[in-house]
């Protein structure tokens, strides 16, 4: 290790283990030291995510076939269709409440309210982020199901959900229109334009991708929750035939079937195939997301140069 | 429109507290004692004591251990490792925080917790029996218990904690890590002496945050930590936590009227207490960073999404 330095025309002496002695020599020591460890955290953080994946490929997809996901579980046998249905169903009711209200919220957040307003609004979605999922399905449970006589619906967990995707979609967006860059919008206003005019056609575009991953974050939160849903869409066996029936999904596949007997181990192979097929949709997800961000970055990049 | 998100809230708060009314359990609701007794509902026992507890010990232990580890995978990112691997290691942990919680939980019931009763909790009685918690019996149903609902938490923050960890440290000014460097500094005294330092308010409220979620927690910890209502005798027990309990309880809820509104209760003091938590960690940053990151988390790039 040395830390050679150009003195005034003549070579200054390298720094090395030998050429210093005391506190300073254990000072260099321990920082050649330090970056061995500490990424060591790595390997404990790593390995459980591998053998996750690894366990659930393992118990799942020797049975995957194509009659696992057009098929409908009955007893012990079929498949996940009802499940998928269900979840797609409650996905979608979901992404258009959060996305209806959050993106509302952010749009007038970011551009029309009052700075206080603003900062209190943000600072509502924020702990609205972290109220626990269960708290939030207690209370659709609570009014959604009992109060108003529905029963479970897939309404109410669709209700739920969206509600529990709202403050994501709502930070995207305040935070997507804020960090446009000042310039656009006097530009903009130079040029004649009005701010509505300025709002729709100028940031709007720009904000988009980021707004876009915010729902798509938002939606792969949903997917992989169970617990504002088991409380309000109950469960149901028989695909979704209307949005006043509950309704199985996948995440409840596995909440169902997790421990059962092994007697009855096709329904837990089943269970794993729920989580396997999860862990498959949130990848997608991933994927599209890390996408959107760069194609983000890029149009960002070009505004600024 | 921009007050949507707060009223949401209110309406949460205000239907649970409404319910909330329609039972008053005393006194005894503050105890240890919780006894359901469904054919004499009158001679049960409320106490919420027990789950408190459960709740405090899983999330308290887990955002111990998640600090520690994910402060050390955040300084191996900002400080010492090259960009490419940083890149590569960022997106193995968001992966980590896409996957369900439900995953994690089937995960840890059937192929950790054999491991665990057989290998790690035998192991960790033989060497670390004077700690307390640690000596005591295995748990009477199996190997689900309070250790490895602390080790399915601690992996599940872990990525929420390291994101916010990284972009608090990434935001110490350039100039005060040169200063340090110029007079000398090495690289782990930068990393202690001054980005530590100048973001301990970031830091601070990355482990608010991580513990908000742990205490949260429902559907991993109802699947591993066995749902036994009695007091914990060491870490190897089985236990009960707030949001386990109730998600765990839904049945019930539907056939009992008193079980309903205990659950009406206890989940008005689990959002009470994350409410607490999440205040206290907005307060502590100036950027209101909170689900920024957590969408940054999965874009790779908190940093420039907080401006």
């Amino acid at each position: 290790m040395t830390a050679g330095a150009e003195g005034l025309g003549e070579e200054a002496p390298a720094l090395t283990y030998a050429s210093v002695s005391g506190r300073t020599r254990r000072r260099l020591i321990f920082d050649r030291f330090i970056p061995w460890l500490l990424p060591l955290a790595f390997v404990v953080v790593l390995f459980p995510l591998f053998d996750m994946i690894f366990w659930v490929a393992q118990k799942a997809v020797p049975t995957f076939t194509l009659a696992t996901l057009t098929e409908t579980q009955v007893g012990f046998g079929g498949g996940l269709y009802s499940m998928i249905l269900g979840t797609l169903v409650l996905i979608a009711i979901g992404t258009a409440i959060a996305t209806g209200i959050g993106m509302a919220a952010g749009f007038y957040t970011a551009e029309y309210a009052p700075r206080p307003v603003a900062t209190f609004g943000r600072l509502a979605g924020n702990i609205l982020a972290g109220v626990p999922a269960i708290v939030l399905g207690y209370f659709g449970y609570y009014l959604l199901v009992l109060y108003t006589n529905w029963g479970f619906t897939t309404l109410a967990g669709g209700i739920v959900l969206g509600i529990f995707m709202t403050p994501y979609v709502y930070r995207t967006t305040d935070l997507a229109l804020t960090s446009v860059p000042p310039t656009q919008r006097e530009a903009a206003l130079a040029m004649g334009a009005r701010p509505r005019q300025y709002l729709l056609r100028i940031a709007f575009p720009i904000a988009l991708p980021t707004v876009l991953t915010g729902i798509f974050f938002a939606m792969a939160l949903g997917l992989g929750e169970a617990a504002p849903i088991v409380y309000t869409a109950g469960w149901s066996s028989t695909p979704i035939t209307g949005l006043m029936q509950p309704t199985s999904f996948l995440t409840g596949a596995i909440w169902l079937f997790y421990d059962l007997p092994p007697s009855e181990g096709t329904l837990l192979t089943l269970a794993f195939q729920a989580a396997f097929l999860l862990i498959l949709i949130v990848l997608g997800l991933n994927v599209i997301v890390q996408l959107l961000s760069d194609r983000f970055r890029r149009r960002l990049q070009g505004l600024f140069e | 429109m921009a007050l949507l998100p707060f009223l949401i809230l209110a309406l949460i708060t205000g239907v649970l507290l409404n319910a909330s009314a329609l039972r008053n359990f005393g006194w005894s609701f503050w105890s240890f004692s919780y006894n359901f007794l469904p054919q004499t509902p009158d001679q049960s026992s409320w106490g919420i004591g027990v789950f408190v507890l459960g709740t405090a010990l899983t999330a308290g232990l887990a955002i111990v251990f998640a600090t520690l580890l994910s402060l050390a995978l955040a300084v191996s990112v900002v400080v010492y490792l090259p960009s490419g691997p940083s890149r590569v290691l960022n997106m193995l942990t968001n992966l980590l925080a896409g996957i369900p919680s439900v995953v994690y939980g089937i995960w840890g019931f059937v192929i950790l917790a054999p491991y665990f009763g057989i290998t790690v909790e035998p192991t960790l009685r033989s060497f670390l029996f004077w700690l307390p918690g640690f000596g005591g019996p295995a748990s009477a149903i199996g190997s689900w218990g309070i250790l490895l609902a602390v080790f399915l938490l601690t992996i599940m923050i872990i990525p929420l904690t390291t994101a916010l960890m990284r972009s608090a440290l990434q935001s110490v000014p350039r100039d005060l890590v040169d200063s340090a460097v110029a007079l000398g500094a090495t690289r782990w005294e930068v990393a202690r002496r001054v980005r530590f330092r100048v973001a301990r308010r970031g830091l601070s409220s990355a482990v608010l945050l991580g513990l908000g979620r742990a205490l949260g927690e429902s559907v991993a910890v109802a699947m591993v930590i066995g749902g036994v209502t009695s007091l914990p005798v060491s870490l190897y027990s089985a236990s009960t936590s707030l949001p386990s309990f109730i998600f765990f309880q839904l049945d019930s809820a539907f056939t009992y009227p008193d079980l309903l509104v205990l659950l009406v209760e206890f989940a008005l003091v689990l959002l009470i207490i994350t409410m607490v938590v999440n205040i206290i960690a907005q307060r502590l940053t100036q950027t209101e960073l909170a689900t920024a990151t957590t969408v940054g988390t999965l874009v790779g790039r908190e940093g420039e999404l907080e401006r």
